[in-house]
């Protein structure tokens, strides 16, 4: 186990510079997780923890020993690829067993450790096949048990789920997320996908275009968005996010937008200044509230129903608990809860 | 069967057929000639009134004067094919490794340059090579046959074989990397088991290849105990009275090897070892 730290780690491809010196602490046995669109340089980053990309600039280190020129099969890592690349002409016990064959250890050492790492991930009965009779699932954690026998100071995972249907993609979530809590290795996990990064990580750095945006615990990240990009990134559905005005009377503030009031807790920007105006679906209250909207389209979902509705020219989401007897086309009264609208500069984007 | 469906199966037998045919003739005639006594060989029947297997033992005896070095000519040509054989392929396997998957400086160039090698017919290097191979000495000895083939074997085999290792998964090398694999250790214990299925088709392409090379072999070898039989088969032709229910015997004799070997390594041919290594 291991902490891990990036300093000001920068990373050109030819010309194009695709890292913009990001510098990141991730604590030993924290669950670390990169998440951003694609493009944004996780995964770049995660390849150059691993040693499979040279570092333009900057310094990458794993226990306190800088690793910039240390070769991937000594930084002592593993790592867990999207498409799992096992070897096909091993079987199942042989792909778990390779580092170890490579250290040179012993045969029983390598039979006890694979048989630990088997049984951690009910394997067991599967240890003599090859990947190609394996499901899809099974591969995942056959690469898993790859990463596990070594007991490495860090597991890295660059999107491991996203080969998997939905399923079981929540299943192997629930998995890994086990298996960290098990182990406590330190963990660094690369996802596109915001769902995965809020349900497992300890904290998440936001990526987009080489920087991170934002890097807090998940909770945190949803109800304090540092940016616009954040607050449309994480949560699902989305933020609702419109153009308006700040209005301030009366050491009272609000935003015009969508042709109507939004209220506001507190004052905070200065009169006449252009915000976006951002509050989350399940933050609009259906019922006696200041703003006028009407039903286009209602899904329900058993638990939730999302209304989609338009207010003045702009369509917005609503989230409410339980069923929703609300047909299109009727007229709605939405309460927006006012201590958790989220306003932004209309220019720079960051949070009032 | 639907009528459309019909006249395409038709189609493909018009074509089918006469293919067959042609591929097939001569080796019927090479079967019935050797099947023949010396007087009925050319009687112009379909199949001999008195089929005879004596031809072939005339042959494994060495009985006749063209076939005083049978024995030791197959041995040449069995020596020399595996010789070319084995040796395109250590050539080729490392340096589409180096190529593809070290991805070496200049791989590019050297891929093209044996692109390039294609261009030249291998007639138009027959006396450029003879003049090599005498000034290293080694006419009249098998090694400038083996050399000679796999110069020429070589850019093929490379080309395939690059072709081939590309299409293996990039994700199985960097796993191997940090699993702590040195670029030998990839080589051996991850690469040449998944290569196998193109190896095999590589190194019997080649072996074939040298197998049945007849110009090289004439032209660098003369002595009757370093010539593959493929050229003692033609020293058959050197006199007006051709024994030529011999020549057909020690002929099919001599296809038969490379027959054996496509039935054998059959299966590897069609490939599909990777399915399985990665999600596609």
């Amino acid at each position: 186990m291991a902490a891990v730290s990036f300093r000001e780690v920068k990373k050109n491809f030819g010309k194009t510079r695709v890292v913009h010196g990001i510098s990141l602490d991730i604590a030993d046995g924290e669950f670390m997780v990169l998440v951003g669109p694609s493009g944004c340089g996780k995964s770049t980053l995660l390849r150059m923890l691993a040693g499979l990309e040279d570092i333009t600039a900057g310094t990458i280190t794993i226990d306190g020993r800088t690793v910039n020129d240390v070769e991937s099969k000594d930084r002592d890592i593993a790592m867990v690829f999207q498409s799992y690349a096992l070897y096909p002409h091993m079987t199942v016990r042989e792909n778990m067993g390779f580092s170890l064959r490579l250290r040179n250890d012993r045969k029983d050492v390598i039979e006890k450790r694979v048989a630990q790492a088997a049984k951690i991930l009910n394997l067991e009965p599967y240890l003599e096949r090859y990947p190609r009779e394996l499901s899809g699932g099974q591969r995942q954690r056959v690469a898993m048990g790859r990463a596990i026998v070594r007991d490495p100071k860090v597991f890295l995972f660059d999107e491991p789920l996203s080969n998997l249907d939905a399923k079981l993609r929540v299943a192997m979530r629930a998995e890994i997320k086990e298996l960290h809590q098990r182990l406590k290795t330190t963990t660094v996990y690369v996802t596109h996908d915001q769902v995965e990064a809020m349900t497992m990580a300890d904290r998440i750095a936001v990526m987009n275009e080489g920087r991170i945006e934002q890097l807090g615990e998940p909770l945190e990240l949803y109800d304090r968005p540092d940016n616009l990009f954040v607050a449309q990134f994480i949560g699902a559905p989305a933020m609702n996010v419109f153009d308006g005005k700040i209005k301030c009377e009366n050491g009272k503030a609000w935003v015009e937008a969508l042709g109507t009031r939004w209220p506001l807790a507190g004052v905070r920007g200065s009169d006449g200044q252009a915000v976006k105006y951002g509050i989350r679906p399940e933050h609009l209250r259906l019922g006696n509230g200041g703003v006028a909207a009407e039903m286009e389209v209602v899904e329900p979902m058993g638990t939730a129903t999302e209304l989609i509705v338009k207010v003045g020219d702009g369509r917005l989401t609503v989230l409410t608990q339980g069923r929703s007897r609300a047909a299109p086309g009727e007229r709605i009264l939405l309460d927006p809860e006012a201590h958790q609208a989220h306003v932004f500069d209309a220019a720079s984007g960051r949070r009032i | 069967m639907s009528p459309r469906r019909l006249a395409r199966e038709a189609k493909l037998w018009l074509i089918a057929v006469p293919v067959l045919l042609w591929t097939l003739l001569p080796i019927y005639h090479m079967v019935l000639f050797s099947l023949s006594s010396k007087e009925s060989a050319f009687s112009g029947a379909l199949w001999p009134d008195k089929p005879t297997l004596r031809n072939f033992g005339t042959v494994f005896r060495q009985e006749h004067f063209y076939l005083h070095h049978f024995w030791a000519q197959i041995w040449n040509s069995l020596w020399i094919a595996v010789a070319v054989g084995v040796l395109t392929l250590v050539v080729a396997t490392c340096a589409a490794f180096a190529i593809s998957r070290l991805k070496l400086k200049g791989g590019r160039t050297v891929m093209n340059a044996a692109l390039f090698t294609y261009f030249i017919p291998a007639a138009f290097l027959a006396v450029p090579m003879y003049k090599a191979m005498g000034a290293y000495g080694l006419l009249n000895n098998r090694w400038s046959l083996v050399l000679a083939m796999v110069t020429l074997a070589s850019p093929y085999a490379i080309w395939v074989l690059k072709q081939a290792s590309d299409r293996l998964p990039w994700e199985l090398d960097e796993a191997a990397r940090i699993d702590g694999a040195t670029p030998l250790q990839l080589f051996r214990l991850v690469y040449l088991p998944l290569m196998m299925p193109s190896l095999v088709a590589i190194g019997t392409y080649a072996l074939l290849l040298a197998w049945n090379e007849y110009l090289y072999a004439f032209l660098l070898l003369s002595h009757e105990n370093t010539i593959p039989l493929a050229v003692g088969l033609a020293h058959f032709l050197a006199s007006d009275d051709s024994p030529w229910e011999l020549l057909m015997a020690t002929a099919l004799i001599y296809a038969l090897p490379p027959a054996a070997i496509y039935y054998a390594f059959r299966r590897y041919m069609v490939g599909g070892v990777t399915s399985g290594a990665v999600k596609t």
